[in-house]
């Protein structure tokens, strides 16, 4: 029997929503986790098959020492 | 105080109108006085929708221009004595009416209205903002698609951040025998990605489309859709109405349960 296609429904609307709400496209959030992975991997004992990576998209302060409100 | 409502949805086409039209008819039907607001500048419909497109005189951008007073510009409904309709212009573009022109609009309306629903133009742009600038509760209409589910989603996004306090879900459109064999996602599977309150839920019912046509209301009719939006009314005006179970019921057991709750 096919998969029903609510299955399917779901998975693309998964990585759709998970795409607008970082305004990254899937593409690049796969190139920037293994650009991750690379990084860590270079300093520690890492098994690709057991990492995970999250984003999240945040609003962002960077407030410098000794700056004026 | 009016309660200002702003229904919306992101992707044109999902029921917004219709929505719009039977919310403001039902609320009207138990007494409260309501005002619905065609915001759609260049594509008016609600009048069409409610069968009073022949009574036009002035719309909203005349009121905002100050060709004529609101009283001028309101469509009492005969069928209904507490239900008015603001109509929109057929002839002006979105970019004839600001926000703050809006807000303004709407707030001189809350003292004489119990509820001032905003009918909103499909899209992100200026005529959502304008929609959406008077209005503190939000009611966001979807169907079980993938393509309405993603732009809800990104409307539920714009609307946290334009100071929408309360937002509420309605899934239109659903049918059963799709969702129980798997090929239309469930109730369940939208809240779950939408994580919004659900108002309620309309199941897909050829009635509309016969009260479409004849400009008169789902709602009040022996139909599906019409119970719904009674439901959804009573909901609004805070009766706690259990949302009815289109949960897909495996199997044989499943519809005998699905049977005996419904009797």
């Amino acid at each position: 029997m096919s998969v029903p296609s609510v299955q399917i429904a779901k998975e693309r609307l998964h990585t759709l929503l998970g795409a607008d709400r970082i305004e990254c496209t899937p593409d690049i959030t796969e190139q920037l986790s293994s650009d991750i992975y690379h990084t860590l991997a270079k300093y520690m004992d890492l098994n690709s098959r057991k990492i995970e990576v999250q984003i999240t998209r945040s609003e962002i302060l960077i407030r410098y020492t000794g700056e004026k409100n | 105080m009016g309660e200002v409502i702003v229904i919306t949805s992101g992707k044109g086409g999902v029921g917004k109108t219709t929505t719009t039209a039977n919310i403001g008819i039902g609320l009207a039907q138990a007494g409260k006085k309501v005002v619905v607001i065609d915001t759609d500048l260049g594509l008016r419909n609600l009048d069409v929708v409610m069968g009073l497109e022949n009574r036009i005189v002035y719309n909203l951008v005349d009121v905002i221009e100050g060709n004529c007073r609101m009283k001028q510009a309101l469509i009492r409904d005969k069928r209904y004595p507490e239900l008015c309709l603001l109509p929109s212009a057929q002839t002006k573009d979105k970019t004839s009416v600001s926000p703050e022109q809006m807000k303004k609009l709407v707030d001189e309306l809350k003292d004489e209205f119990d509820y001032i629903l905003l009918d909103c133009p499909a899209g992100i742009e200026q005529g959502f903002q304008n929609a959406v600038a008077g209005a503190e509760h939000a009611i966001i209409v979807t169907t079980p698609e993938v393509s309405a589910i993603r732009d809800a989603d990104r409307i539920i996004g714009l609307l946290e951040t334009s100071g929408i306090k309360k937002n509420d879900l309605v899934i239109n459109r659903i049918r059963i025998d799709m969702v129980r064999r798997g090929d239309m996602m469930s109730v369940d599977d939208v809240t779950e990605i939408l994580a919004v309150n659900l108002l309620g839920v309309i199941p897909d019912d050829e009635q509309v489309v016969v009260a479409t046509n004849q400009g008169e209301a789902i709602i009040g009719s022996d139909s599906m859709a019409g119970h719904a939006y009674e439901n959804i009314c009573k909901r609004l005006m805070g009766e706690k109405v259990p949302v009815p179970d289109f949960k897909q019921a495996d199997g044989i057991v499943g519809r005998l349960i699905h049977l005996l709750k419904k009797n």
